[in-house]
């Protein structure tokens, strides 16, 4: 369970993210979506633990982030846009380095850890230091980290950046499987076809304040929309707030 | 020239866009190069006025120290420009980009060249002015004699600059069609150490103290006399010493025909290097995108296996994943190389120590030197902490949000590198502390003395270390071991130096108290008492602010930053 009240992050004048509130239910998968600078990686960031927020608060199954982030933080899967990780550590060391810091049984953790690598594809490379990992395969494991230590969270920023059709495709199955597991996924992306195929409910973030949300039907219902098509709603959506801003700015002056 | 401007442009432009504009630390920067720059001018001229009062031989001498001058600065040139050019040419990170783009890779050469000439040069050539300048003052007859020889001595140097960049371009070229880029940065960076371990060693086993001995006089006169035997005309810095030294003592056609010599190979430098990059460049870059794979495997060797740690599992963690990072890491070598360069060197210059022949009673100077020693040795830490601790937040560069997503606090963090790097460092001091005091002979009271000293003074070295490393961290270093040049690590070692000097300064005035009424074989009166006590009190204290004070700000910088 995801609760995000009231969020609020600036960058000087900028406000990134404006009051944002919104929750996630068990075994949801919410997609977030919006422009470019909408402030998307912002919300997830502040999700993650990665940045405060200036004021509001995110709460991941009931823990404060803000006043325990240590506990918060170990229920989430953390999976960022762009894969820098330890490039002088192989996989699996990557791997036991993750689940020493999330505390993960020592007993089955090798079993854990190859069932893993083998479900992302990577057993064969488990050795193999991750500076010789393609982009790919630096996601799939740091998707195979995020996983390692059952969270009952996962925080995505753009899934498939990266990911091969197979690997979207076993991606797409293994969130699936999860959600309906109980674990809870918040999305951030750009591909909206990955949103409408994947996600339970969507939100849509534009000018850092969140536009609109509900199930695909119901941001038609918003949007006034007749086609079954996410882009178009998504246009329509984020053309008809930049439209009311610019009318608004247009009155004040 | 047009797309070599464009493609020098973002270089510029990113310069111009700069918002972080730091005053304090432009202020602080400016006023120790000013500092610097000042005092190399002033001993520069203090030594050629010197020179001119010895008959005969000054000349000789001042000529003889531009030679040497001038094949230093070269012979740095060529070992920057090595460095900057394999960055530039090979490991850039928008090399990519800019061969995607329709352009002839002579021209990407050629504007990359701009920049290695430009980055590996300025401060040498800043820094080696003061030292022309001086030779112009004390050489030149009237205003325009001086600004004409200043003129010719800096296009000579400029020159010497264009040139060792362009060989070292070609020599970069060359040697990355046979080895990875990765590899030859490594073994420069390790030849150029090794160069200098030699270069000193060489000066120490000449023995310059033997120069203020009479006896040795003769030898020396024999040495001055080979002083001056020419250099070899082929060189650069020959025609750039041929020509400054003509201009000074007004001889037109030597300076022109040198000059000229200069100018026309820096010409045919470049002609050749854009030949030789239109040929085998983007060869090159095409080889060092596709020999990432590491040549050795690295071996299972079961440190990450459960059950055998007897540490917390974080700081196991991060124990391993450090260590592994660093050995495998082919550039971090050269730190370990350069760390025994620096305690051999330590340990050699106690050895040779004369303490026969010193004029002061040797057990008492054997005692003072081993008290000051102390400091030497935390100074020797504080270079090590530099290099090795200060960076340690830093280095752990974009995967930074691993750290930040899991659920280990950011205190913690801090806390578990702070004890990674103590232990080694505190055993390396206290392995230091021994040798140089058992090469030293000293009492027992003063090993116990040295060895608990610095058993407090190495924790708050590596607080220091770890927490300013915090608070001005560079995630986005190709290098972070080179921040210890950025202002955090400037910073860093004016406050480690303070610290060291005022531990040493409280403990002094006791240390002599205690060591006199032992060698006096008087008792301590109980005014002693109080002072060993109060200045003892007072390094405790210090050294507790030391350790927790730079921690908690690096923490709460690093807390706010991200």
């Amino acid at each position: 369970m995801i609760e995000l009240k009231n969020l609020t992050k600036r960058y000087g004048r900028t406000v990134a993210v404006d009051r944002l509130s919104l929750s996630v239910a068990k075994g949801i998968i919410f997609g977030f979506i919006g422009p470019n600078g909408a402030g998307k990686t912002t919300t997830i960031k502040m999700m993650g633990g990665l940045i405060a927020p200036d004021s509001g608060r995110v709460e991941i199954n009931g823990i404060n982030m803000g006043r325990f982030p240590e506990k918060a933080k170990q229920i989430i899967g953390f999976i960022p846009d762009r894969p820098y990780l330890y490039e002088k550590l192989t996989g699996m060391e990557f791997l036991k380095f993750t689940a020493d810091l999330y505390g993960v049984d020592q007993e089955s953790f090798s079993d854990t850890a190859h069932a893993m690598l083998e479900r992302f594809s990577l057993l064969d490379w488990k050795n193999e230091l991750i500076e010789a990992y393609s982009h790919g395969m630096k996601q799939r494991l740091i998707m195979a980290a995020a996983i390692l230590h059952d969270p009952t969270v996962i925080i995505v920023d753009e899934p498939m950046v990266g990911l091969d059709p197979a690997g979207i495709r076993m991606v797409k199955k293994l969130f699936q499987k999860l959600a309906a597991e109980g674990v809870s996924f918040f999305i951030s992306t750009h591909t909206l076809s990955i949103a409408q195929d994947l996600c339970d409910r969507i939100g849509i973030i534009h000018n850092g304040r969140l536009i609109a949300t509900g199930t695909l039907d119901d941001l038609k219902i918003q949007a006034n929309a007749s086609e079954d098509d996410l882009e178009a709603v998504f246009l329509k959506i984020t053309q008809e707030e930049q439209l009311g801003a610019q009318y608004s700015q247009i009155s004040k002056d | 020239m047009g797309t070599i401007r464009t493609l020098l442009s973002p270089r510029i432009l990113s310069i111009r866009n700069k918002s972080d504009i730091n005053l304090l630390r432009i202020l602080v920067f400016g006023l120790l190069g000013i500092a610097f720059w000042g005092g190399l001018f002033g001993i520069s001229y203090r030594l050629l006025i010197y020179f001119q009062s010895i008959e005969e031989l000054g000349d000789i001498l001042a000529w003889k120290l531009l030679s040497m001058v001038l094949i230093i600065c070269f012979a740095l040139l060529i070992f920057s420009s090595l460095l900057t050019a394999l960055s530039k040419l090979y490991l850039s990170k928008d090399l990519q980009l800019v061969h995607s783009m329709p352009i002839s890779s002579y021209k990407i050469f050629t504007a990359r060249w701009i920049e290695t000439a430009l980055d590996s040069s300025w401060m040498i050539i800043v820094y080696t002015l003061p030292v022309l300048i001086a030779y112009g003052i004390v050489y030149s007859a009237g205003a325009a004699d001086f600004i004409y020889g200043l003129l010719v001595m800096g296009a000579a140097l400029v020159l010497l600059s264009l040139l060792a960049s362009l060989l070292s371009a070609i020599a970069v070229m060359m040697a990355v069609m046979a080895i990875p880029p990765g590899r030859i940065k490594t073994i420069f960076v390790f030849l150029g150490l090794l160069l200098f371990i030699l270069l000193y060693f060489a000066f120490r086993l000449i023995r310059p103290e033997r120069l203020v001995d009479p006896e040795a006089f003769s030898t020396v006169m024999i040495y001055l006399k080979l002083l001056e035997t020419p250099s070899s005309p082929f060189l650069p810095t020959t025609w750039a010493f041929n020509a400054i030294r003509a201009v000074l003592t007004k001889t037109l056609g030597a300076s022109l025909l040198n000059g000229g010599l200069l100018l026309f190979s820096t010409g045919v430098a470049i002609f050749v290097a854009i030949i030789i990059a239109d040929v085998v460049y983007f060869k090159g870059v095409s080889k060092s995108q596709t020999a990432r794979q590491p040549l050795r495997k690295p071996k299972d060797d079961g440190f990450y296996r459960p059950g055998r740690s007897i540490l917390p599992r974080p700081v196991a963690a991060y124990l391993a994943k450090e260590c592994k990072t660093f050995f495998r890491d082919q550039t971090q070598w050269s730190q370990i190389f350069l760390i025994l360069a620096l305690i051999v060197i330590y340990l050699y210059n106690f050895k040779v120590l004369p303490l026969e022949r010193a004029p002061i009673k040797t057990v008492y100077l054997q005692n003072l030197l081993s008290f000051l020693n102390m400091g030497l040795a935390a100074l020797v830490l504080t270079a090590i902490t530099a290099r090795f601790a200060f960076p340690a937040v830093s280095i752990e560069g974009e995967a930074f949000w691993i750290v930040r997503s899991s659920p280990i606090s950011l205190k913690s963090f801090l806390w578990i590198k702070f004890f990674i790097y103590l232990i080694p460092l505190l055993i390396l001091t206290e392995l230091l502390i021994v040798a140089t005091n058992l090469l030293l002979a000293v009492t027992p009271f003063m090993m116990a003395l040295s060895l608990a000293t610095i058993l407090f003074v190495v924790p708050a070295v590596v607080s220091l270390g770890i927490g300013l490393g915090a608070a001005f961290p560079d995630f986005n270093s190709e290098n972070p071991a080179q921040s210890v040049t950025s202002f955090g690590g400037l910073i860093f070692m004016f406050i480690s130096a303070g610290y060291i000097m005022a531990v040493v300064v409280i403990e002094a005035g006791p240390v002599y108290r205690v060591f006199m009424a032992g060698v006096l074989g008087n008792g301590l009166r109980a005014t002693d008492w109080l002072w060993i006590f109060v200045s003892f009190g007072s390094i405790l204290l210090l050294t507790a602010a030391a350790i927790f004070y730079p921690m908690k700000y690096g923490h709460d910088r690093l807390a706010r930053a991200s």
